[in-house]
């Protein structure tokens, strides 16, 4: 486990009310994840048992107890999206990358994620990658879409 | 002496000390409310909304909980009008739609009047969700073994990371408090194991009362009492004796400690 990381981040939130969830997203952040080893260590140092903690994780979308992908892939599949045809944006992803809602690709390059509406009903179907918005997007431009971001990396 | 006010219950006036809640004022006048997450000895949660009422006169004409709403001067309340009892009904047959089984929703039903639910959910269990466990583990036993996990429909309790908990302590007072049965608690032989519809949460080895050698209580449970009742007066619990012996016996010993055990007040 990494210590001296999470004991950074600690420190920066000391005394700091209602610190739990800003510490988490910095871990979240850190380590694309929130490892148990890590939670157990948090949940020590601040005196918040660790179920409450497990619940917080739990609750949040944005917390994920499993690695995820260096690019994140959340296709909102809340009601005016779902009526534009969010369903099939999502089975273009899920086929290209061939992996399932929830999962990430063998490479680590991407994580697929359902999410319900992200206030951007006026560009329904949307999808968020990271912390880019794509509105009104078809099936047919999801590999365009999964391209930009694979070469963003390579560059 | 707490200040009185004056109120009004379907129709009747009667008086209450400040601070009340309408349930409690309600059920001191013999007013039957239906509930399912209040629990005399927790803190009120709200969660289950069964014990709706409609209130008007000290504030705006509304329907509220009454396990939460204080009373108030002036408030006039009402436990069983046309949109109360339709409403009441509504939030049975949405609970039925999860426990379609579970005996104790069936007899409430019952007496709300609810024949069946027009609600199948597919998957079934007899938790309600109305987190009495959760509270009692959390409040008064400082164990903070169990949480809630996901949200919606999933929403379930669990241990951290969903495994044998090592919070637990074995007390069962988790159990003793589900209305429904749906967390419960197992002793053979000597062992202990806590359940719940999906998930065996802990387990413990009985230890052996002192007197007669059954096997009766988790070590970890035993310590907590000396740890809360004994050691804070400068005692120390050395003999182990199970409720049996101690009925025999009268003399103090650990389960006599008003938590857990089978000292908790219970209400249905
Ligand atoms: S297990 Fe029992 S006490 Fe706990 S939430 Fe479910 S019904 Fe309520
Ligand atoms: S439903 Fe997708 S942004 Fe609102
Ligand atoms: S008893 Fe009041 S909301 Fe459940």
């Amino acid at each position: 486990m990494d210590v001296a990381g999470v004991n950074e981040i600690l420190e920066k939130f000391q005394g700091v009310k209602g610190n739990l969830i800003g510490i988490l997203h910095e871990v979240q952040n850190r380590y694309s994840y929130l490892p148990e080893e890590e939670l157990r260590y948090i949940s020590k140092r601040t005196q918040i048992p660790i179920t409450q903690i497990y619940s917080i994780v739990n609750f949040y979308n944005r917390f994920s107890l499993e690695p995820k992908g260096k690019n994140v892939i959340s296709v909102c599949l809340g009601t005016a999206c779902h009526v534009k045809g969010a369903g099939k944006v999502m089975d273009a992803l899920r086929e290209k990358l061939n992996i399932d809602i929830g999962e990430s690709t063998d490479d680590m390059n991407f994580s697929l994620e359902e999410v319900r509406c992200i206030g951007a009903c006026s560009l329904a179907p949307a999808v968020v990658v990271n912390e880019e918005t794509y509105g009104q997007v078809k099936p047919k431009q999801v590999s365009t879409i999964l391209k930009q971001h694979e070469s963003s990396e390579n560059g | 002496m707490a200040t009185l006010v004056n109120l009004t219950i379907n129709g009747r006036e009667i008086q209450a000390p400040e601070g009340m809640t309408v349930l409690e004022a309600a059920k001191n006048e013999g007013i039957f409310i239906p509930t399912l997450c209040h629990h005399e000895a927790l803190e009120p949660e709200g969660t289950c909304r069964l014990c709706i009422v409609e209130v008007s006169g000290a504030i705006r004409h509304s329907i509220r909980v009454s396990c939460i709403q204080e009373v108030k001067e002036g408030l006039i309340v009402e436990t069983e009008t046309k949109r109360i009892r339709r409403d009441r009904r509504l939030i049975i047959e949405l609970l039925l739609g999860r426990s379609p089984y579970s005996k104790e929703l069936l007899d409430l039903a019952g007496k709300c009047g609810v024949a069946t639910s027009r609600f199948r959910t597919g998957e079934e269990d007899d938790c309600v969700r109305c987190g009495r466990c959760v509270r009692v583990c959390r409040d008064k036993i400082g164990a903070y073994a169990l949480c809630w996990v996901n949200r919606g429909y999933d929403r379930k309790v669990t241990t951290d990371f969903e495994r044998l908990s090592e919070y637990c302590i074995g007390c069962g007072s988790c159990a003793q408090v589900c209305p429904t049965g749906a967390i419960r608690i197992e002793d053979r032989g000597d062992e202990r194991k806590i359940y719940t519809w999906g998930q065996v949460i802990a387990r413990f080895k009985l230890e052996k009362c002192t007197e007669c050698g059954r096997p009766f209580a988790p070590k970890k449970y035993l310590d907590r009492i000396n740890e809360r009742a004994y050691k804070t007066k400068g005692l120390e619990l050395v003999d182990y004796i199970c409720p049996e012996c101690v009925k025999n016996k009268e003399r103090p010993s650990p389960v006599n400690v008003p938590f857990g055990g089978g000292a908790m007040p219970f209400v249905v």
